[in-house]
C-alpha cells in the first residue's frame, strides 16, 4: 500500500516531535493512526453490511411468499395457480447427486494419489498445474465446453447429464483440494503404526487415513454442493431452461431441466408484474437459506477436523 | 496373513491365480481383436439401413447420401478412423504382450484400446452435421454389442494384467488414473475451446474482430472492441474499488480483531463467497440499478457499468480477504514483535511491516480476483444492460462473458462461431491471469521458503 505509507512519512516530524517529550504510550494517540485503525474497523463493517443488506433485503421480500404449496407444486409459465417450484427442486437435486457420484471418486482417488503415492516429479506437477488452472477457469467458459462436447459430439442433447458432467469439471478442483488439505492433516505416526502392524499400503490408505481424514473429504462434498446449488453459467446452455415434471427417473436425467439459480434468473429477467418479482423473490430465499445451511455445515465439520488431529 | 506358516502354499496359489488372471486377460484381448471385425455401428438414415464393422469403418471412404435438394459424399471423420485403428493396433499389442508376459505395458494397452470406442463415439458427431448439412434430415447411429464389447474388454482386461502384479500396484494405477482426469480435462477443455473458436477468428479476420468496434450480427459484422475494453474497465474498476476494503478487512481479522469481532466477521465473508452469483445479479437489478438510476435521472437507466463495478467489487472481496488474509497470518511473527518493540505503534507495523511482508501473497489474491471479476457471467449480466456499447461509466455495457450468454440459446453460422471465438478470447485472457498468478504464488512460497 503505497499510498498508506505515503500518508505515514508525511507525518514522521510530527512524530519526532511526539517522542521527544512524552512517553512511548502517549504515540499512540496519532491522528493517522486513529484514522488507519478506522479504515480498517470500517471495511470489516463494510463486509457485514453488505451480506446483511443482501440477506435481509432478499429474505424479508421473499421468506413471506415461501410455503409448502410453493416448494410443492410444479410450474407453468401460463397458468397462475401452477407457480410452485418443485420442479426446479427436483432438477437441482439431481444434478447435485448425479454430479458428486461422478465428481467425488474421481476427486478423492487424486487426492489419494497426489498425497499418499505420488513422488515429486513431471507428473504430479503437471496435475497440480491442472488442477489450479481448471479452477481458475471462469464457468461461462465450461458451459461452452460442455455445450459444444457434451451436448454435440456425444450427442446427450441438452439435459441434465450434459449439465452434470460440466459441473463435474467445475468443482473437481474444490473436491481435490480440499480432500488433499484433510488427508495430509493426518498424523503420520497412525500410518507408521499401522505399517508397523504389517499392513499393506492399500489398507494403510483406506482403514487408517481415510476414515481419520471423513470430516474433510465430508467437507470438501458439502462446500461441492454448495458450489452445485449456486451455479448457473455452466448450466445454461448444458441442461437448459425446461420447467416440466420428471416423467421417469431415467427420461429426466437425458432431458433439459432448469435448477433453481437458473428459475431464479429467467423469472427475474422475464418479471413484469409484482406476482412474478414475488415468485423470483421467493426462490432467491429458498436459494439463500439452502446455501447458508451448506456453509454452516461445512464451517462445522471442518471445525470437528481440526478437533480431532489436535 | 499367514504367509508365515505356510508360505511356499500361499505362493503357488498366488502364481496359479496370476496365470489364470493372465489367461483370463488374453481371452477378453483376443474377444476385443475379434469385436473390430463383428457388426459395429448401425446408420438408419431415409428408411436405409447400413451396418458396419470397425474394420470396415476405418478403410470406407464415406457414404453416398442423396437428399432431396442435394447429395453428396459424408466421409467418415479421420478421428473415428483412426481412433478405430488405434484401438485394433492398441488391442493386438495388449494380447501378444501379455502372453509375453509384460503385464503393466499390456493393461495401459488394453485401457487405451478400451477407450476408443468412446473415441469413436465422440467423433462420429460429425457424422451427424455432416449429413444435416446435405438436408437429410435425421441420420440415426446406434452401436452394437462389438462396441460395448470392446470398451468392457478394455476395461476389465487392464484391471486383470494389471492385477498379476499385485493388489498394491493394482491400486495405484488407478488413482493414477483418476488423477490424470484433470490434465485430460484440461487438455481437452484447451483444444475444443480453440478449434470451437478459431474458424470464426480466421474468417472475419483477427484485426477486424479484436478491434471492430461494432457488432451486428445481423448483417454479418462482428467487432468486439466494446467488449474487451468493458470487460476490461470493468475488471478495473471492480478491483479499484473492492481490493482496498478487502486488503483492510484482512488486516481486520488477522491483526487487529478481538477474537469475538473476527469471529462475526469471519463467517460474514465466508457466506459472501457463498452466495450464487445469480442472486448478486438480482439484488443489483433491483437495488443497486435503481439507486444508480435516481441519482442521476438525465445520464442513465441504471443499467450500467457503474453498476457492473459495484457488484463485481463486491464479489471479489471474499477471495481478496481470505487470500491475503492466509499470506498475513504467514507473515512470521518475530517481524511484528521487532517492529513493536522498536517503538512502532501497531498501525506502522501492520502499514510498513507486516502488509509489505505479505505483498507478494496479496498480490497474488489481487490476481485471483481479477479472474474472477473477467470471469464473472450471471451477476453481470442482470445489471450491465447488455448493449455493445463503448464503455463509459453510466452507459449501457456488454461484456465478454455475458456476450456469450447474451446470444447462445438462439446464434447459428457464422455469428454462433462469433459467440465460440469471444469464448476463446476470454479464455486467453484467463489463462494469462491464471500463469501470472501460478507464477506470483510459487514466487511468494520461495520467499517464505528462505
Amino acid at each position: 500500500m503505497p499510498n498508506k505509507s505515503g500518508v505515514l512519512e508525511q507525518n514522521a516530524p510530527n512524530a519526532n516531535f511526539v517522542m521527544e517529550g512524552k512517553s512511548l504510550y502517549n504515540r499512540r494517540a496519532k491522528p493517522v493512526d486513529v484514522v488507519l485503525k478506522l479504515l480498517i474497523n470500517g471495511a470489516a463493517f463494510l463486509c457485514v453490511v453488505v451480506l446483511v443488506g443482501i440477506l435481509g433485503y432478499i429474505l424479508v421480500n421473499g421468506l413471506g411468499y415461501v410455503s409448502w404449496k410453493f416448494l410443492s407444486t410444479p410450474y407453468s409459465e401460463t397458468k397462475a395457480n401452477l407457480k410452485g417450484i418443485l420442479p426446479m427442486i427436483i432438477n437441482t437435486m439431481y444434478i447435485v447427486v448425479i454430479t458428486l457420484l461422478i465428481a467425488a471418486p474421481i476427486g478423492i482417488c487424486s487426492a489419494i494419489y497426489l498425497t499418499q503415492y505420488a513422488k515429486q516429479g513431471r507428473l504430479v506437477k503437471a496435475i497440480r498445474f491442472t488442477t489450479e488452472i481448471l479452477s481458475g477457469i471462469p464457468s461461462i467458459l465450461f458451459g461452452l465446453f460442455g455445450y459444444t462436447v457434451f451436448c454435440i459430439l456425444f450427442r446427450l442433447q441438452i439435459s441434465i447429464l450434459a449439465g452434470c458432467l460440466t459441473m463435474t469439471l467445475c468443482i473437481l478442483p474444490t473436491i481435490v483440494r480440499t480432500t488433499e488439505e484433510s488427508l495430509i492433516s493426518v498424523p503420520s505416526s497412525y500410518k507408521e503404526g499401522a505399517f508397523a502392524l504389517g499392513a499393506g499400503k492399500l489398507r494403510v490408505i483406506l482403514g487408517i487415513v481415510l476414515p481419520c481424514a471423513m470430516p474433510g473429504v465430508l467437507t470438501a462434498i458439502i462446500l461441492a454442493m454448495g458450489r452445485i446449488v449456486g451455479e448457473s453459467a455452466a448450466l445454461l446452455f448444458t441442461s437448459g431452461l425446461a420447467y416440466q415434471m420428471p416423467k421417469g427417473f431415467f427420461q429426466q436425467i437425458f432431458s433439459s431441466g432448469r435448477t433453481l439459480t437458473l428459475h431464479l434468473y429467467q423469472t427475474a429477467r422475464e418479471a413484469t408484474t409484482p406476482d412474478a418479482m414475488n415468485i423470483a423473490f421467493a426462490t432467491a430465499s429458498v436459494l439463500l437459506i439452502l446455501v447458508f445451511l451448506l456453509n454452516r455445515l461445512a464451517g462445522a465439520l471442518s471445525r470437528s477436523l481440526q478437533k480431532g488431529t489436535e | 496373513m499367514d504367509r508365515t506358516m505356510d508360505g511356499q502354499e500361499g505362493r503357488e496359489r498366488e502364481k496359479r491365480r496370476n496365470a489364470a488372471y493372465r489367461w483370463i486377460a488374453a481371452g477378453l484381448g483376443a474377444v476385443m481383436i475379434l469385436s473390430f471385425f463383428l457388426p459395429y455401428i448401425t446408420f438408419v438414415f431415409r428408411g436405409l439401413t447400413y451396418t458396419v464393422s470397425g474394420i470396415q469403418l476405418a478403410f470406407v471412404k464415406g457414404f453416398w447420401v442423396v437428399g432431396p435438394q442435394q447429395s453428396g459424399l459424408v466421409t467418415i471423420p479421420l478421428a473415428v478412423r483412426a481412433s478405430i485403428v488405434l484401438g485394433l493396433l492398441c488391442a493386438v499389442g495388449g494380447f501378444v504382450l501379455i502372453l509375453l508376459k509384460k503385464p503393466v505395458t499390456a493393461g495401459l494397452l488394453f485401457l487405451l484400446s478400451g477407450i476408443s470406442p468412446l473415441l469413436v463415439m465422440a467423433a462420429s458427431g460429425a457424422i451427424q452435421t455432416a449429413v444435416t448439412s446435405l438436408n437429410v434430415s435425421q441420420i440415426e447411429l446406434q452401436f452394437l454389442w462389438p462396441f460395448f464389447c470392446t470398451l468392457l474388454g478394455g476395461l476389465i482386461s487392464s484391471v486383470l494384467a494389471l492385477r498379476t502384479q499385485g493388489t498394491e500396484r493394482l491400486a495405484e494405477s488407478v488413482f493414477q488414473v483418476f488423477a490424470c482426469v484433470s490434465i485430460g480435462s484440461v487438455i481437452l477443455l484447451t483444444v475444443y475451446i480453440i478449434s470451437a473458436g478459431l474458424p470464426a477468428i480466421l474468417q472475419i479476420g483477427l484485426t477486424q474482430f479484436l478491434l471492430g468496434e461494432s457488432w451486428r450480427p445481423a448483417s454479418d459484422i462482428f467487432g468486439i472492441l466494446p467488449m474487451i475494453l468493458s470487460s476490461i474497465v470493468g475488471t478495473i474498476g471492480a478491483i479499484v474499488l473492492g481490493v482496498p476494503v478487502g486488503i483492510l478487512t484482512a488486516v481486520f481479522l488477522s491483526e487487529t480483531a478481538s477474537p469475538r469481532l473476527a469471529m462475526l466477521v469471519r463467517p460474514a465473508v465466508e457466506l459472501l463467497a457463498g452466495i450464487p452469483s445469480v442472486i448478486y445479479g438480482f439484488f443489483g437489478m433491483l437495488v443497486v440499478v435503481p439507486v444508480i438510476r435516481n441519482m442521476f435521472p438525465e445520464h442513465t437507466i441504471g443499467d450500467s457499468l457503474l453498476a457492473v463495478i459495484l457488484i463485481l467489487a463486491i464479489m471479489i472481496l471474499p477471495t481478496i480477504v481470505s487470500v491475503t488474509e492466509t499470506s498475513l497470518r504467514a507473515v512470521p511473527a518475530a517481524y511484528r514483535e521487532a517492529s513493536l518493540a522498536l517503538g512502532a505503534t501497531q498501525t506502522e507495523t501492520i502499514f510498513k511491516v507486516t502488509l509489505p511482508a505479505a505483498k507478494s501473497g496479496i498480490l497474488a489474491g489481487v490476481i485471483l480476483g481479477v479472474g474472477r471479476a473477467i470471469g464473472e457471467t450471471m451477476a453481470v449480466i442482470m445489471v450491465a444492460g447488455n448493449v455493445a456499447n463503448m464503455p463509459t461509466l453510466l452507459g449501457t455495457v456488454r461484456l465478454l462473458t455475458t456476450g456469450i450468454a447474451m446470444e447462445m440459446s438462439y446464434a447459428s453460422g457464422l455469428h454462433r462461431e462469433a459467440l465460440f471465438a469471444i469464448g476463446l478470447v476470454l479464455f486467453v485472457f484467463i489463462m494469462i491471469v491464471n500463469l501470472l498468478f501460478n507464477y506470483i504464488s510459487k514466487k511468494g512460497v520461495q520467499i517464505h521458503a528462505e
